[in-house]
């Protein structure tokens, strides 16, 4: 079996910061190599999450849509109901159909927003932090700190 | 991209020329992280061996924030000789020919900056420095807009100064936005549809004055920089965008990693001789969140379509960009329950 495509970015991030960075005396380029080694492990941290992340969110956005679908118009629930699942598992239409089932949910809220329905309020703001929970690299921000130092 | 090399001699000629007497170079280092224009601090002697040390911020053909260098100048000019200590302009020129774009030469002040995003970095001089941060601010607020200097900013009165920014931020999301965002989406729509009351007093808002952007030296704040957002608009602007939570993101105690926010607010109060309207400044905590996501995701403009592969471009909308959505939710969260 090849090594990873993340087991090889950690590596190359590991080389960029310990071995070639130290080899700088410009300190603007070796700070410009230093955040680029940071984003680079980042990246190898996340790459293996970011493909399960997006399916993860298009089926948990589309389930609670589905669910709250009554309290919305006729035209919005008819959306909901043509979205297309989209059959194969190719990244870029899984994009295409995560940046789709955002849109209907910002208008999904739009008309939560003019009721007094707090429940759905509630709802919809777990829901976006759920998909920012699983989207978020801010919390790797100590290790661009070590990097940086 | 030109060398370092070939700036520095050009810059050379220029300053001989600027100063009338021969110098030489002893040394011209770009400062990393200078999002907007490019950055160099320059050290020169002159022929009876006098030293001088220099800050150049040179104009970048794609920067994180598009600003007009003549808006910095002004705003480090009005407060040349005050008790908010900004260092000495020398020259501004919008002449591309003689530095390859155009520029603007300051003297540099003594201290350093800390980056925003690392804890206890002021240890263990924050009373202190807090105290000098927050104060500062109140004099940049109580300035009295009538200034000559002052006059010269863009002061038109079309939009109340809440909808002003609100409609110019927004306008660069949705310009440069390359995905839909439902969080950044509700903070905008709350923002609408609460504004505040329109400001009594207004006055020079620093734009991005924040804990990063002040040189200190052990427990003295030597030096108030990055002007380049300058504009006349409600002086909570400031005071909002300093205290947000992703300025001190590993510490929320204690707003720009200084001091505790009550204490912040007292000074501010005290030094700018206004009163502040707790929901009009919660207002603006959660305008800050939606200006910052404006620049997190210009950035990341910038870099997705290569116009500039800067690091700090991938960083911006990666690190910053998710605390300040975070941030937004908190808010969104806490005005529910």
């Amino acid at each position: 079996m090849k090594p990873e495509i993340n087991i090889a970015l950690m590596n190359a991030a590991q080389e960029i910061l310990s071995r070639f960075s130290p080899m700088i005396e410009d300190e603007y380029e070796q700070s410009r190599l230093n955040s680029w080694g940071a984003l680079i492990l980042i990246s190898s941290m996340k790459l293996n999450q970011s493909y399960s992340s997006l399916v993860e969110e298009n089926k948990s956005i589309l389930g609670w849509l589905t669910k709250t679908k009554k309290i919305y118009s006729k035209e919005l629930s008819d959306e909901i109901d043509n979205v297309v699942l989209p059959e194969g598992e190719d990244q870029n239409v899984l994009d295409e159909l995560n940046q789709s089932l955002r849109r209907i949910l910002v208008k999904a809220h739009v008309e939560i927003d003019l009721t007094d329905d707090n429940e759905s309020k509630k709802g919809y703001l777990k829901l976006l932090r759920n998909m920012h929970s699983h989207r978020k690299v801010s919390d790797l921000i100590g290790m661009l700190q070590q990097a940086d130092s | 991209m030109e060398s370092n090399n070939g700036l520095s001699n050009k810059f050379i000629s220029y300053y001989s020329s600027l100063v009338d007497k021969e110098i030489s170079l002893l040394s011209f280092e770009r400062i990393f992280g200078g999002a907007s224009r490019e950055t160099y601090k320059i050290r020169i002697k002159d022929q009876f061996n006098n030293e001088e040390k220099l800050i150049l911020r040179r104009t970048q053909e794609s920067s994180l924030i598009e600003t007009s260098q003549s808006t910095e100048y002004l705003a480090y000019s009005a407060y040349q000789d005050t008790s908010v200590p900004v260092p000495l302009m020398i020259d501004i020129n919008e002449d591309q020919e003689i530095l390859g774009a155009p520029f603007m030469l300051m003297q540099q002040l003594d201290g350093v900056a800390a980056s925003p995003f690392t804890p206890n970095v002021y240890s263990p001089h924050e009373q202190k420095l807090g105290e000098q941060f927050w104060s500062i601010l109140g004099e940049i607020a109580k300035k009295d807009i009538a200034d000559d200097f002052i006059n010269q900013f863009d002061n038109t009165e079309a939009n109340p100064c809440w909808k002003k920014e609100l409609d110019k931020w927004v306008g660069v999301i949705r310009e440069d936005s390359i995905s839909v965002e439902p969080i950044l989406e509700a903070g905008i729509r709350k923002l609408y549809g609460n504004a505040p009351k329109e400001s009594k007093k207004k006055s020079l808002v620093h734009g991005d004055y924040r804990n990063g952007n002040f040189l200190f030296l052990e427990d003295r704040i030597t030096g108030i920089l990055d002007w380049e957002m300058a504009h006349i608009g409600e002086p909570l602007e400031d005071l909002a965008w300093a205290l947000s939570p992703i300025w001190s993101w590993q510490d929320k105690e204690k707003p720009a990693y200084l001091i505790a926010r009550q204490e912040a607010l007292s000074i501010w109060e005290k030094a700018s001789g206004l009163v502040i309207d707790e929901n009009d400044l919660k207002w603006w905590e959660l305008f800050a969140c939606v200006k910052g996501m404006a620049i997190w995701i210009s950035a990341g403009n910038e870099f997705k379509t290569g116009k500039n592969i800067d690091p700090i471009n991938l960083f911006s909308p990666w690190i910053p960009g998710d605390i300040h959505l975070e941030i937004i939710l908190n808010i969104l969260d806490e005005d529910l329950n």
